[in-house]
């Protein structure tokens, strides 16, 4: 292999080895090279000559500043000089390259690497009971998602296939990244020619994130999002105590225990303390803000992975201040020729195609700084074509050229050494015939480090083309032959061209520097059998000898005529008549960001007036006025100012102020859920028994049309829970659904932080299967210790960091307690500050909770479905829960069997804080009719049970201080209604939350509109793309 | 609203007073003994005229009187229903009633057998009448259902149960139900981008292979039919095909369960080549094949009306206006919740439907005649005419409303016991709060 390498070409001859990063720091005078490697010299020492001129070629030497015909001198891999007039030194060996274009070469930001085939990262440990496969060594974090001290360069071995897809697209060097884990570990910079010592730049580069989790049915933790999220968060409290600890036990062995011993703990301190960038993959513009918030909370220095979707959220985005790392990966042209294939699109998706491909424009607009990866791309090869679109699109080609040079260089800590064509910086180049963000321009040659790699074929080893061949025997009557030869250059295929349209395909044939044979059927020239025939070819003429069927000896010369040139498929067609047409270029896309984006999404927050009027209604104030026929209510500055008869705006807001006429319609407080799993991205870590450190709050998800359509359904408020599949489960967010905003602005900051609990079958896994028995617990009876269990070491760890605190001396000299996210949780639960929402059904369960939070000396605020609660609703009063149960759900599993829709009404009766919950996408939309059920089924009052849907949730989330009436002082969350909120007949027409629209029948109507047309639009617009009627061609042709 | 408010619960305390006498659980009703009129009620006929303080007449089981005024046989009971109303006994047009007890516990499920083709198992031999959730379901005024076998390609055959009965036997309403088919899927759904399908998925061909299978399957059936008929006594009996020939015959109609537009199409198109009858069931998008429905004459169960668009991109009232979509269109159809802890709530969603377009009238039609017609039983119930079953019902007031009470349940002139396991709980657990003192 390396001798033939040598023969190969003059240039290629590998140079000299040295270590780049050492000449990085600097630029030293006079280039020094640095022969003599580590590694012992076998045989002679190797010293290639590695001087080089390149001559006459377009030099663009950092983006923005051209040559137009200049000369670079390469010296033992680096840039000596570069100019128009450069003097070329007399020991170089001078390349013309007249006509070519000369670039720096490309960073290629993005690289996951696999070290070996079946590597697939981390899917060991686990805890609680996850039960372990491989073991790690003792040394390692006890999560196999948790990687940080591995280095992606361990085992690496970079394919030369993998190498040279790259080279074709110019990249010169790759920021290469391990691929698995939540914590992947570190990456590094390596230069793309031959895998050896000599190929890594750095190491070191980033440490690697991802939101990644375990699949069903692998259930080992994190099994989602959420414990994804809360395990990087453990981690890097863990890392900063660490360091922390062994610091202090240093000073003071004498006094302390000493703190264990663990590589990843101390190598992701390092990484802290280095301010090194954490690189987080995320797969949409929401993964970028939860990568934000989790950078912000640890002040890690913050990298995106991105995917394409941040032109959605430019200003979020930017205002991360993170370094974007972008792919190219435009959608394709959706399906739409059929109505039945457009009903499977989106109109979100239709969107993303008009505007995906101006993403990097946008960005660039929005003075985001980003680099361009192709990576995330289905085949590489479609990176080039993919940028010519973005730069025709509008992207600007400086911009673009930086991002694949100056800025991933600056970025990576490469800014003086790579990126740029000047003095002193590694030779690293790209050659191209022409401008790069042409797709027709062809890549020629990369340069890494000083050394030549061909890209393009090298014509001497090109057989393709048309020639002319003579031949010294008779083959039929013919002594000359025509010759095409078409395909790759590496597997050409040919044929004999006899007239118009006969032609005989050369079989065997096979072409390369040293040897050129194909064999000829010769029956259909008049002769017989097989023509061997074998030559050389230099340039563009051949010669060698061929065996006749007799086996007599011949000779042959031949002269390409023409070129090969791979348009010929084009010209064949216009001779066909099928003209293809001119395409005209790509304008960018006129949409504006909708979000979320897609359909009913928001160009911005709905304006809040001054002061708005409702005249005239029937006012069900849910508080001490009642309800009032022919009231008014007033609200000013988004709270509510007064409530009554015969109100009027205050003079100051006239202004800007909104009247709504409420002559037959209703006005009642904004609906509350207090039991939602809508607007998550993420509803259950179920891969262990006590999850109290997640978060829903990391996971909420904006994106979610349920809230649309919720609010559509006169739902203001609702509570988001972790799902049922442990006794406790995560911590809840409590938001208000406001449509199109970002997820931290749905979430309500004045509702106390709560938790769920969950008891009885689910979390004894009773209908999961009969995989399901092992994990703890599998009885009502193990709920109650496991629960039990937790809040005893909550306990303890409460009195463990009291006790801490409470000692300065102990401070300094003591190693600290360590902080544990899920204990931490848990003690706010016993301190009062974290309130219980308890999934519960039976009656015994519920009890047995209730005797655990006595014993413990805190309040259930609420149980959840407590479908039996009306067997001890004494029990949960005197207690001090609330309860939030369905309407009329029963029946479908066995703790269900004595639910009943009078549950309501006896637990209101007997003094229980009740609500009608929805825990559905769906029924969230109907809370108003579900709270007529207590009328039906109970016999409470209307307003009773309308209390069930709006103040009495508000009390059990304690947010009733500004939520769930319509009481002065309170926010203006409200809904009119065209008519009694119980019945059946009645529609929601308005949603108002905080004085601010977000749901209005009329502008549900234009939005239709909108929708259809934006819809048709788009549709018609794929319809007319050429890409449409290619990818249908190319589809025909496959099935063909 | 006080006032009514305390009517209700006055009822209800009479009803249940008066039912707790007769045992803990709910005894079948007996035949009806003697004539009764109810007298004072606005009559809801459904086929005809509403009909405001009018009368109405049943013996022995059947309606023989409905007007102003009607005849007073000898030994006839007169009761005074006066400010109440009165509508046919609702039907729920498909169901697992009686099928299952409780979702999650295998032991209590007996709605679908194992493999794809089994037109011939039957509904109703697995319907248990001592089924809690019977007496709950006709407490809202739902005097029959459809009761259905679901899964595979062709599920079994329903029937039309009677809520209320000792035996299945009793139960059935003959003439009732069809056979059950799941159009297969056609539609291969895309991904977001960045997730690909796995490599070994086909859909395509999935798609093809379970519609050449359908046409295999009626294609051996029709030919069995032809052999048996032929009277030649060659051909063994197979069960699975001999349950195909009642929709052969056109004596019983085929239920097609097709949601998307592209099952709808092409189940009509599949129907109208070979002849058969069908029924669609689901029938989300139907708002797009008005005309096709319209032109071919097809009856619709809607399933259901309380639930989410079907794309993210559809208004989201979609499934709320489609009753009145197709009640413009000229289609006759009935309404079906799904999930059986909901079914009881079928004249909720009737309601809904009318809050979002559609008229009253045709709601309530969709719960009787509609439901009737298209289930097979409309010559025997669905409309308050002499002739048909004495199967309705009392309410307080507007039954599509949740604030309503059913008062009576009359089936086949049988007063049913409206007591249920919901109310058996809820009058013992009160004793409960009354023996502490929390309430009175």
């Amino acid at each position: 292999m390396r001798l033939r390498n040598r023969f190969r070409n003059f240039a290629d001859q590998a140079l000299p080895i040295f270590q780049l990063a050492v000449i990085a720091i600097g630029v030293i005078p006079g280039i020094q090279a640095l022969n003599g490697q580590v590694r012992p010299t076998e045989g002679l020492h190797v010293n290639t000559p590695g001087v080089f001129a390149l001559t006459g070629a377009s030099i663009h030497t950092e983006p923005g500043k051209v040559i137009s015909s200049g000369t670079i001198v390469i010296r033992d891999g680096l840039i000596e000089s570069v100019g128009r007039s450069v003097r070329v030194p007399k020991d170089a060996v001078t390349i013309d390259l007249k006509g070519k274009t000369v670039y720096a070469g490309f960073i290629e930001s993005v690289w996951e690497t696999k070290a070996k085939e079946g590597d697939g990262g981390g899917h060991r440990g686990g805890r609680n009971g996850g039960g372990t496969a491989d073991k790690k060594s003792v040394d390692e974090h006890w999560n196999a998602r948790v990687l940080p001290a591995k280095s992606v360069l361990d085992g690496l071995e970079l394919k030369e296939k993998d190498i040279k897809a790259l080279n074709a697209l110019g990249f010169t060097v790759a920021h290469v990244m391990p691929h698995a884990g939540v914590f992947r570990g570190n990456s590094a910079l390596v230069h793309l020619a031959h895998w050896g010592p000599e190929a890594p730049i750095r190491s070191r580069v980033t440490q690697t994130m991802a939101f990644e989790s375990s699949r069903w049915p692998d259930r080992h933790y994190p099994s989602s999002l959420l414990g994804a999220i809360a395990l990087m968060r453990q981690t890097l409290l863990d890392a900063r105590w660490y360091e922390k600890a062994w610091n202090i036990y240093g000073k003071n062995q004498r006094t302390n225990e000493q703190p264990e011993y663990n590589r990843d703990l101390e190598s992701l301190a390092a990484d802290i303390s280095a301010k090194r960038p954490f690189l987080f993959s995320a797969s949409d513009e929401l993964a970028v803000l939860r990568a934000g918030n989790i950078a912000k909370e640890f002040k890690l220095r913050l990298w995106i992975n991105g995917n394409g979707y941040e032109y959605r959220q430019l200003a979020a985005i930017k205002a991360l201040g993170a370094f974007l790392i972008i792919p190219v990966n435009f959608p394709e042209a959706p399906k739409v020729a059929t109505l039945e294939e457009e009903l499977q699109v989106s109109y979100g998706q239709l969107r993303h195609w008009d505007q995906a491909p101006d993403n990097a424009q946008r960005l660039a607009d929005a003075s985001v700084r980003f680099a361009l990866t192709s990576s995330q791309l289905k085949d590489r090869k479609e990176f080039r074509a993919n940028l010519a679109r973005a730069v025709e699109r509008g992207l600007d080609k400086t911009k673009a050229l930086a991002a694949l040079t100056t800025t991933p260089a600056s970025r990576f800590g490469l800014g003086q050494s790579h990126g740029k064509i000047a003095k002193g910086f590694v030779a690293n180049l790209v050659v191209t015939d022409g401008d790069y963000f042409d797709k027709k321009t062809k890549v020629q040659a990369v340069w890494v480090a000083g050394k030549k790699v061909a890209v393009a074929p090298d014509p001497m080893e090109d057989f393709r083309g048309e020639w002319s061949v003579s031949l010294s025997a008779d083959m039929g009557g013919k002594r000359e032959l025509i010759l095409k030869i078409k395909g790759e250059a590496a597997k050409p295929e040919g044929e004999v061209v006899l007239g118009e349209d006969k032609t005989i395909a050369l079989e065997n044939l096979s072409a390369n520097r040293d040897a050129i044979t194909w064999t000829l059927p010769a029956d259909s020239l008049g002769g017989s059998g097989k023509w061997r025939f074998s030559g050389t070819q230099l340039f563009d003429a051949a010669s060698g000898t061929g065996l006749a069927s007799d086996g007599n000896r011949f000779s042959w010369t031949a002269i390409r005529t023409a070129p090969f040139s791979e348009d010929k498929k084009d010209e064949q067609g216009d001779k066909n008549g099928d003209k293809k047409k001119e395409k005209p270029p790509e304008k960018a896309s006129n949409l504006r960001p909708l979000y979320p984006e897609g359909a009913y999404g928001r160009t911005g927050p709905p304006k809040q007036p001054a002061a708005i009027l409702v005249k005239n209604a029937t006012v069900w104030t849910m508080g001490k006025q009642g309800v009032i026929m022919g009231g008014d209510v007033l609200m000013v500055g988004g709270k509510i100012s007064a409530v009554g008869k015969n109100l009027s705006i205050p003079r100051k807001s006239r202004g800007n102020a909104v009247v709504i006429d409420g002559t037959g319609k209703h006005v009642t407080p904004g609906l509350i859920d207090a039991h939602s799993h809508t607007a998550m991205a993420s509803v259950n870590e179920g891969a262990e028994a006590v999850t109290s450190e997640v978060r829903i709050k990391d996971v909420t998800n904006s994106d979610d049309i349920n809230i649309y359509r919720q609010l559509a359904g006169g739902l203001t408020m609702a509570n988001g829970l972790h799902g049922s599949a442990n006794p406790i489960g995560g911590q809840n967010a409590v938001i208000k659904l406001r449509w199109g905003l970002l997820p931290d602005k749905l979430i309500e900051p004045r509702a106390p932080q709560g938790i769920k609990f969950a008891l009885g079958e689910n979390v004894k896994q009773s209908n999961w299967g009969d995989d399901f028995v092992t994990r703890y617990p599998q009885t009502r009876m193990g709920v109650d210790q496991i629960v039990r269990d937790a809040f005893q070491a909550a306990k303890e760890y409460d009195a463990n960091w009291t006790a801490y605190n409470k000692s300065s001396k102990r401070k300094k000299s003591e190693v600290p307690p360590r902080r544990d996210l899920e204990l931490e949780a848990l003690a706010e639960i016993l301190s009062g500050q974290r309130i219980v929402h308890a999934h519960s059904y039976r009656q015994d369960e519920i009890l047995s909770l209730i005797r655990i939070a006595d014993d413990f000396n805190f309040t259930i605020a609420t149980f959840t479905h407590v479908l039996e609660g009306y067997k001890v609703a004494a029990e949960i009063a005197k207690h001090g829960a609330g309860g939030s149960t369905f309407s009329d759900w029963w029946g479908y599993k066995f703790e269900v069997i004595d639910a009943i829709p009078f549950n309501g009404a006896i637990m209101a009766r007997a003094g229980v804080v009740t609500s009608f919950n929805s825990d559905s996408g769906d029924l969230a939309r109907r809370l108003n009719t579900e709270g007529a059920k207590a009328v039906r089924y109970g016999g409470l009052t209307d307003i009773e049970a309308l209390a069930f849907v709006t103040i009495n949730p508000a009390i059990q989330l304690k947010v009733d201080k500004f939520a769930g009436s319509l009481e002065k002082g309170k926010d203006a969350d409200f809904v009119i209604w065209s008519g009694d909120p119980l019945s059946t007949y009645t529609r929601a027409e308005q949603t108002w939350i905080e004085g601010r629209k977000y749901f209005d029948l009329d502008e549900d109507q234009k939005m239709r509109a909108e929708i259809k047309s934006g819809r048709a639009r788009l549709i018609q617009k794929i319809l007319a793309s050429s890409e449409a009627s290619e990818s249908s061609g190319a589809k025909q042709g496959k099935h063909k | 609203m006080n006032g009514k408010r305390q009517l209700i619960l006055i009822t209800i305390f009479l009803t249940l007073a008066m039912m707790s006498l007769s045992g803990s659980d709910q005894v079948p009703a007996a035949k009806q003994d003697h004539p009764i009129v109810l007298m004072g009620g606005v009559i809801h006929t459904v086929s005809g005229d509403i009909i405001s303080g009018g009368e109405i007449l049943f013996i022995n089981g059947k309606i023989t009187e409905v007007g102003a005024t009607v005849s007073r046989p000898a030994n006839v009971e007169v009761i005074d229903i006066s400010g109440k109303t009165v509508y046919p006994g609702f039907i729920l047009a498909e169901s697992t009633l009686g099928l299952t007890e409780i979702g999650a516990v295998r032991a209590t499920n007996d709605y679908r057998e194992v493999g794809s083709i089994n037109p011939n198992v039957r509904a109703k031999i697995a319907y248990n009448p001592d089924s809690e959730h019977i007496p709950v379901v006709r407490t809202n005024g739902i005097a029959l259902a459809q009761v259905v076998p679901t899964g595979g390609l062709l599920s079994g055959t329903s029937a039309v149960m009677m809520l209320d009965g000792w035996t299945w036997e009793d139960t059935e309403m003959p003439g009732g139900g069809g056979v059950w088919m799941s159009w297969p899927n056609m539609v291969v759904r895309e991904r977001r981008s960045g997730q690909r399908r796995p490599a070994e998925d086909d859909p395509k061909k999935a798609i093809r292979e379970a519609l050449e299978n359908l046409d295999k399957t009626f294609d051996e059936a029709e030919a069995y039919h032809k052999a048996i008929k032929s009277g030649t006594g060659n051909q063994k009996t197979d069960l699975r095909l001999a349950g195909l020939i009642p929709v052969i015959e056109k004596k019983l109609p085929l239920y097609i369960r097709a949601s998307h537009v592209s099952q709808i199409k092409a189940a009509v198109n599949w129907v109208n080549r070979r002849g058969y009858r069908m029924v669609l069931v689901g029938a989300r998008d139907s708002w797009m094949v008005t005309d096709l429905l319209k032109a071919n004459n097809i009856p619709v169960i809607i399933s259901t009306t309380h639930s989410l668009p079907s794309r993210r991109w559809q208004p989201y009232d979609e499934a709320y206006t489609l009753p009145a979509t197709l009640a413009d269109a000229g289609i006759t159809f009935a309404l079906a919740p799904g999930w059986h802890p909901q079914v009881r709530n079928l004249p909720f969603e009737a309601g809904t439907a009318v809050g979002y377009g559609l008229d009253r009238d045709r709601a309530i039609r969709a719960l009787t005649l509609d439901a009737a017609t298209i289930l097979g039983v409309g010559d025997k119930v669905g409309s308050l005419e002499p002739g048909k079953d004495a199967t309705l019902i009392v309410v307080d007031g507007d039954p599509l409303e949740i604030r309503s009470a059913v008062v009576s349940l009359y089936i086949q002139g049988r007063h049913v016991d409206l007591n249920n396991h919901h109310r058996m709980m809820n009058e013992k657990y009160k004793q409960r709060y009354r023996q502490l003192g929390i309430t009175d």
